[in-house]
């Protein structure tokens, strides 16, 4: 991969989506470094999906710079595109090819040279994701995890420089869940960048050296976990405690026994 | 309190889906979807209408037979057009699987889904209510003939939509279920197509070589097929318009006993075999099977290429995706048999000319049955080309030249056949074959811009992949393309015609105006080339532009 010099490798600079009425990104900025894991974090609805599809130029923002390696998504589409792998939170896939077909048609849509060095590297993908012996099926009979992973495949076949995932391990089992952190550090460490959204707090605090949390469409705080910690201002919080007391919502354990209390 | 009989709850939840649909797309959309309805109505069912009083009048002794030949023939295509729709209300979707997890009776759900999938069959119902009434007016029927005409429709799309039911209940037991849909389509339009091709024969039998007409054929044709079911309404029917009371109301009690007999089949087929069917179908296409891992030798080197990926791609698609086969098929028969409906011996001197509109008819049915839904059945798999480092320009493009050879090789042996059969000279041929290929480079282009300039990424079904707009479009922009395409051929011809001194009525012979009719021709041309122009760049920005959902779940 010809990287260049920019140490920055995803940078959004104020990005704004409206739907009609609905802000759903308000005034997003960020900045990822190259070989960081950074994660995004917000409560369902928040804007982490719309963020990453205007990243990788799914979406067009309403205001806002979305930047690849120093390439503007939309006035430099191609360069950044061809730096970037994204996985959308449900992967697209052609589901009347095999995994093997489908790698080979993301292979040469990104003009890889074709041959055995290239074989080579599917072979290898597709024992690490465990399809190996599912390769000749079609895709629309792989179940949602393995959907999940030949996405996953398809990504990695080309070595993007620039990872944006949309909750990756959403439907892995635990062991194919800890196969993509492992596969995540390892790629971090030789300089990929990787910006994942996620649910799962446990992989969000393994895995990434700082952290966003987005709420309602804002960025309410950036940093490390110390830094996170610091801004909330509780110094021994988990990151769940972070979590709900920076996306503050009405206090559940009241509306529960609302729900459950016996009809007067 | 009493709950809400289940079968309103259900169809309220439908009403109400369809209403947000149709009122969420705007105002504009509205405003010319009614327009376009309104003309549909006053153009097709007027001229129905009209066919059915003038055939009414003038002939008689045939109104039992175009009774019933009509019903049938509109039951047939009831069968075949709507299936995929019945199919889909009956069988799939996860709105279904919702269904069965309440506890709502199958029959409940049947009778619900039912009425939904009347609408399916709403247009060709309405057809032929205005062919009915037709007759009824061209032979003075009495009031009672519309009320009893009205009731006979209704019945027979309840008989065609619990027959699809059963075809598919029983399709579902006996045929692998992964491919069972895709099956059943399949036997529906080849049901169609032999149908249609049988007609066809019996039409060039009866209009043939002979200058007069000999109806001998199809009125065979029409008795052989007099004693299907589909055929009773037209008799009661045709017995009112006679007077003769006691066999209309005999007929009339056919086709309800049919009827009830034929719904109440299907409720109880469907009950036995709706989780069958929704186990399998719920969730994504049904596919064929596929032969265990073949490993492909591909020791090929050189840089990978994008259109040759895309066409690899989609040859494998179409090859797998038998549904959409199964849509292709007919589409490219149709075109097949009305040609041969049409060649004839030409033994004037405008044989040219209705060659000439024949193969522009068949390059438009054919370039649009491939190129309109060329991009928009990408389906979701459009975002990994929007993300891959491919301008839009290219997607275009390659798309064009993926969809020409096949239509071209289509389009240009059914024109050599043409030229052969009807005995036109080389030199027209070849005249022939340049307007084909023209023709063909337009139609493709204009095909695939539609398709690119309203695609519906997120259609379940393949019918409504291309949006109203991309529909009106192809249309539009084909007839304009054509019109504009045939109108220079034509100037062109008379300009030769000028240079060599032939007679042009009012007009002078001489050079300079032959120059000056062959000048407005090229003009045309260029029209129609820059009609063509402005199509593929306004898909192509719409492409760059495009936005729509996102499938989020
Ligand atoms: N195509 C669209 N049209 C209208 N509103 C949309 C569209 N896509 C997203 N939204 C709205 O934007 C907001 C943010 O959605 P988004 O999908 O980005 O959330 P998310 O953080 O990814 O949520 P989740 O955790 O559930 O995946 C939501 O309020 C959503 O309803
Ligand atoms: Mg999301």
């Amino acid at each position: 991969m010809a990287a260049s010099m920019n140490p920055t490798a995803v940078e959004a600079r104020t990005l704004v989506k409206q739907y009609g009425a609905t802000r759903a990104v308000d005034g997003v900025s960020f900045q990822v470094g190259r070989g960081e894991i950074f994660g995004f974090l917000g409560a369902n609805g928040a804007g982490k999906t719309t963020t990453l599809r205007m990243l990788c130029g799914l979406v067009s923002p309403t205001s806002g710079q979305a930047l690849i390696d120093g390439f503007d998504i939309h006035g430099q589409p191609l360069e950044a595109k061809s730096r970037l792998g994204y996985l959308d939170e449900e992967p697209f896939v052609h589901p009347h090819l095999t995994g093997r077909e489908f790698l080979e048609y993301i292979a040469d849509l990104y003009r890889m040279p074709r041959g055995p060095e290239r074989q080579r590297r599917m072979e290898r993908l597709l024992r690490l994701f465990e399809l190996a012996d599912r390769d000749g099926e079609l895709i629309s009979a792989y179940s949602h995890g393995m959907r999940q992973k030949i996405g996953l495949a398809s990504l990695l076949i080309r070595e993007p420089s620039v990872l944006l995932l949309d909750e990756p391990t959403n439907g892995l089992d635990p062991r194919s869940a800890r196969l993509v952190k492992d596969l995540l550090e390892e790629l971090a460490a030789r300089g990929t960048a990787v910006l994942l959204s996620t649910h799962i707090l446990e992989v969000a605090q393994a895995l990434c050296r700082r952290i966003a949390i987005i709420d309602r469409g804002h960025i309410v705080a950036t940093g490390t976990m110390d830094e996170l910690r610091a801004q909330a201002g509780s110094e021994h919080a988990s990151l769940e405690d972070l979590f709900l007391k920076l996306t503050a919502g009405p206090e559940s354990r009241e509306l529960i026994e609302r729900l459950l209390a016996p009809n007067s | 309190m009493m709950a809400p009989p289940a079968i309103r709850t259900i169809l309220g939840a439908e009403v109400r889906g369809l209403w947000n649909r149709l009122v969420k797309r705007g105002a504009t959309r509205l405003v010319v979807l009614g327009a376009l309805l309104a003309v549909a109505i006053v153009v097709i069912g007027g001229a129905v209408f009209s066919l059915g009083d003038a055939a009414a009048q003038f002939l008689p002794m045939a109104r039992d037979a175009m009774l019933a030949g009509g019903f049938t023939a509109l039951s047939v295509l009831m069968l075949v057009v709507g299936f995929p729709s019945v199919i889909a209300t009956f069988f799939v979707g996860r709105d279904l699987l919702q269904l069965v997890l309440a506890p709502v009776r199958p029959v409940e759900i049947f009778l619900a889904r039912a009425v939904l999938a009347m609408t399916a069959n709403l247009l060709i119902s309405g057809i032929l209510i205005a062919g009915v009434f037709g007759v009824g007016v061209g032979s003075d029927a009495s009031p009672v003939y519309y009320a009893l005409a009205l009731l006979l429709v209704f019945v027979i799309v309840m008989v065609v939509t619990s027959f699809q039911v059963m075809v598919m209940s029983l399709i579902i037991r006996w045929v692998p279920a992964r491919i069972a849909r895709d099956f059943a389509a399949g036997v529906a339009a080849l049901v169609g197509v032999g149908f249609y091709l049988t007609w066809n024969v019996s039409l060039r039998r009866s209009f043939g070589a002979s200058r007069v007409p000999d109806f001998s054929n199809l009125a065979a044709f029409a008795q052989r097929t007099d004693w299907l079911p589909s055929a009773w309404p037209g008799h009661a029917l045709s017995a009112v318009i006679a007077g003769d009371w006691s066999s209309a109301i005999v007929w009339t009690l056919f086709c309800l006993a049919f009827g009830v007999m034929l719904v109440g089949a299907a409720g109880i087929l469907y009950q036995r075999t709706l989780l069958a069917g929704l186990g399998l179908f719920g969730g994504g296409q049904a596919v064929w099977k596929r032969a265990p891992a073949r490993r492909p030798k591909s020791m090929a080197s050189g840089a990978g290429s994008p259109a040759r990926a895309i066409a690899r791609k989609d040859w494998l698609g179409y090859r797998r995706d038998i549904r959409r086969l199964s849509r292709l098929l007919p589409a490219l028969l149709f075109p097949v048999g009305y040609a041969l409906t049409l060649i004839r011996p030409s033994r004037t001197l405008n044989g040219l000319w209705s060659d000439v509109a024949v193969a522009a008819f068949i390059s438009m049915f054919v370039s649009m049955a491939l190129a309109v839904p060329s991009i928009p059945s990408e389906r979701r798999g459009f975002q990994l080309l929007r993300m891959s480092p491919l301008a839009m320009s290219e997607i275009i493009r390659v798309k064009v030249a993926l969809t020409l050879p096949p239509v071209l090789a289509l389009t240009m042996l059914l024109t050599i056949a043409m030229a052969v059969v009807g005995g036109v000279g080389i030199a027209e041929l070849l005249q022939l074959l340049v307007l084909v290929i023209w023709l063909v480079i337009g139609f493709v282009s204009v095909g695939v811009s539609a398709g690119a300039i309203d695609p519906n990424f997120e259609a379940a079904d393949d019918r409504r992949a291309v949006g109203l707009l991309g529909t009106m479009t192809s249309t539009g922009g084909a007839i304009a393309f054509a019109l504009l395409s045939i109108g220079a051929f034509a100037l062109f011809h008379l300009g030769a015609a000028a240079a060599t001194g032939a007679r042009l009525g009012p007009l002078p012979s001489t050079p300079a105006v032959a120059a000056l009719i062959a000048g407005a021709g090229a003009l045309l041309a260029a029209a129609a080339g820059a009609l063509v122009v402005v199509l593929l760049v306004v898909a192509n920005s719409r492409l760059r532009a495009y936005e729509g959902a996102i499938s989020s779940t």
